[in-house]
C-alpha cells in the first residue's frame, strides 16, 4: 500500500558491539581492522550513494573517496556517533559535493530526452508503472543537489527527518521543506499534479 | 641536506647497501617508497625487477670525509623470524659492507627500523 | 563550493506551499497523509483527496524506484575493499618508533606493528577481544615499554586470572616475537561478552 510507511530502521542495527573494537584499532593504525570496517560497511553505503546519484560507478567513486577520508579523520573520531552513521553522514556529504558539481544539468524541456544510464536496455514490452519509474528517475535531475539528496535519503532509503537533518547537516524543518518542494517537483513532472 | 659524495655515486651505494639487507634472512623487504606502492595498488606488473626499492635506505656521511656513514633503515620483516634478530642482522650486514668498502674510514653508524611484518 | 543552493535554512515549509481550493495548504494535506492522520475534512474533500491521490501515484513510482536498487546482499564489497585498502597503504601516516633490544641499540619498531603482534597475543587467550593498544616508551630509570591493552573479556570467567593470562600471553610474544623489552602491562577490561551468545547480531531488543 502506497499510504503504509516503512518502519525506518536504526542505522546501526546489529552492527555496533563488533565495530567498536574495529574503530578504535583501525584509528590506531591497524589497517586489518580498517578493512573489515569497510568490508562490512560498504554495501550498505553503495546501495546509498548510488540511490543518490544514480550509478553504481559514481557511487563506488563517492564511497572510495569516503572511506579514504574516514580513514585519515579516524584519529578524531571518538566515537560520539556510530560507525555507521558517520560514515552514513561522509557519504552523504561526498555525494552532495558530486551532485553540486553536475548542476546545472538538464534544462526542464530536455528532460524527457535524458537517457536513462545503465537502464539503456529497456525490454521492449514497457508496462506502464516501468514507465512511471523511468520518468521518476529522470525528474530526480529536476531537484537540486539538497532536494535531491533529503528526498532520496527520505523516500528510498526510509531515514527519519531527524536523521537526515542530522546526516545533512541541516535543521529537520529546513528537511521537510526540502522533502516537501522534491516532492511537489516529482508530481508535477510525473504529470499527475494539475 | 645534499651529501657531500657526487649524488651518482651515492645513489650506487644506497642500492648496494639495498641489496645487502634484502639479503639478511627474515627481511621480507624493503619499506617500499610510493612509487613502489603506486605500482602495486595500480597493478601494474613489473614490481621487484631493477633491483631493490631504496626508499628504505637513508645514507648520511659523517660530518667531514674521515668521518663514518649514518645509515637509516626501514625495513619489513617476516613474522617467523624475531624482529629483534633481524634488526640485529641487518645492522651487522650493513657495517660489514661499509667497512669493506671504505677500509679507511671509522665504524658507521646503522640505524634500523622494523616498519612491518608479513 | 556552494553552485546551486536552496534558500537559507528556516525557510519554512509553506514558504512556496499552495493552498488548495478548499483552503488547506497543500504541505498540511501530505504531511498528514505521510504522519497517517485524517480528520473528517481530509476524508470527504476532494481537492485533499485528489492531492493524496497524486502523492499516492508518486509513491508507487517510488517503491519501483526503491526496488531497482539491488539487495545490498548482492553487492560484492571484495574489489571496493581492495581498491580503499590499496590507497590506505599509500597514506603515510607518521606512526611512533619504539626501542627494540637493548637499551641503546639503536633498533626500532613502530607501534602500529608492535600493537598488532600484542593484540593477537592477547587474542590466543580464548573469547579475548584486542581493543586499544598502546606502547609508549617509558621514560623512567626503568627499561622498557608500558603497554596499555583493552580488552573484551568473557562474562561468568575470574577477571583477575584471565588478565594474568593475557599479560602472560603479552610478556611472551614481546619477547619471542619481537624482543621488546616491557616495563609493564596494563591490561583494562572494557567489556564483557556474554559467551554463550557471541554473535548476538539480530536478537537486540
Amino acid at each position: 500500500m502506497a499510504g503504509a510507511r516503512r518502519l525506518t530502521a536504526p542505522p546501526d542495527a546489529g552492527h555496533d558491539t563488533g565495530d567498536t573494537l574495529l574503530v578504535v584499532r583501525a584509528a590506531e593504525g591497524d589497517e586489518d581492522a580498517f578493512a573489515a570496517l569497510v568490508q562490512g560497511h560498504a554495501p550498505v553505503l553503495i546501495r546509498l550513494a548510488t540511490r543518490l546519484l544514480g550509478t553504481v560507478a559514481e557511487a563506488e567513486d563517492a564511497v572510495q573517496d569516503a572511506f579514504l577520508s574516514a580513514w585519515r579523520r579516524l584519529p578524531e573520531f571518538h566515537g560520539q556517533a556510530s560507525f555507521a552513521t558517520w560514515m552514513y553522514r561522509i557519504v552523504t556529504n561526498r555525494c552532495l559535493n558530486v551532485l553540486r558539481a553536475r548542476r546545472p544539468v538538464v534544462p526542464l524541456e530536455a528532460a524527457g530526452e535524458m537517457p536513462a544510464a545503465e537502464h539503456a536496455t529497456s525490454p521492449a514490452r514497457i508496462t506502464e508503472a516501468r514507465d512511471a519509474v523511468r520518468e521518476l528517475r529522470e525528474a530526480l535531475d529536476l531537484l537540486s543537489a539538497e532536494q535531491r539528496a533529503c528526498w532520496v535519503l527520505r523516500e528510498l532509503d526510509g531515514r527519519s527527518y531527524e536523521f537526515i537533518a542530522d546526516a545533512v547537516g541541516i535543521s529537520q524543518e529546513a528537511v521537510r521543506a526540502r522533502v516537501f518542494r522534491a516532492r511537489r517537483c516529482l508530481t508535477q513532472a510525473l504529470g499527475a499534479w494539475r | 641536506m645534499s651529501a657531500s659524495m657526487p649524488s651518482a655515486a651515492q645513489a650506487v651505494l644506497i642500492e648496494d647497501v639495498a641489496r645487502v639487507v634484502e639479503g639478511v634472512p627474515g627481511v621480507a623487504f624493503l619499506k617500499p617508497g610510493l612509487a613502489a606502492r603506486l605500482r602495486s595498488a595500480l597493478g601494474r606488473a613489473g614490481a621487484g625487477t631493477g633491483g631493490p626499492s631504496t626508499a628504505g635506505v637513508r645514507l648520511t656521511p659523517g660530518p667531514h670525509a674521515a668521518a663514518g656513514w649514518h645509515v637509516d633503515v626501514q625495513v619489513v620483516v617476516v613474522r617467523q623470524a624475531r624482529a629483534v634478530e633481524v634488526a640485529r642482522a641487518v645492522r651487522r650486514a650493513v657495517e660489514q659492507d661499509l667497512a669493506v668498502r671504505f677500509p679507511g674510514r671509522p665504524g658507521s653508524r646503522v640505524t634500523v627500523t622494523i616498519t612491518g611484518q608479513v | 563550493m556552494t553552485t546551486h543552493t536552496d534558500p537559507p535554512e528556516g525557510t519554512r515549509a509553506d514558504g512556496d506551499d499552495e493552498r488548495l481550493p478548499c483552503g488547506r495548504p497543500l504541505s498540511q494535506v501530505w504531511d498528514d497523509w505521510e504522519r497517517q492522520v485524517s480528520d473528517p475534512h481530509s476524508a470527504t474533500c476532494p481537492h485533499c483527496r485528489h492531492a493524496v491521490r497524486d502523492l499516492e501515484q508518486l509513491e508507487t513510482a517510488v517503491a519501483g524506484l526503491r526496488e531497482e536498487t539491488p539487495e545490498t546482499s548482492a553487492y560484492d564489497a571484495e574489489p571496493l575493499t581492495r581498491r580503499v585498502m590499496d590507497l590506505v597503504r599509500l597514506e603515510l601516516r607518521p606512526g611512533r618508533p619504539l626501542p627494540l633490544g637493548e637499551p641503546a641499540e639503536d633498533l626500532w619498531i613502530m607501534e602500529t606493528v608492535a600493537a598488532r603482534a600484542l593484540r593477537s597475543a592477547a587474542e590466543s587467550v580464548e573469547g579475548v577481544s584486542a581493543g586499544s593498544c598502546r606502547i609508549v616508551d617509558a621514560d623512567g630509570p626503568a627499561a622498557g615499554v608500558e603497554v596499555r591493552l583493552d580488552i573484551h573479556a568473557p562474562a561468568h570467567v575470574g577477571l583477575q586470572e584471565l588478565a594474568e593470562r593475557v599479560r602472560r600471553r603479552v610478556r611472551e610474544a614481546a619477547d619471542r616475537e619481537l624482543g621488546m623489552v616491557i616495563a609493564s602491562v596494563d591490561i583494562r577490561v572494557t567489556d564483557l561478552v556474554d559467551s554463550g551468545a557471541e554473535n548476538r547480531e539480530g536478537d537486540t531488543a
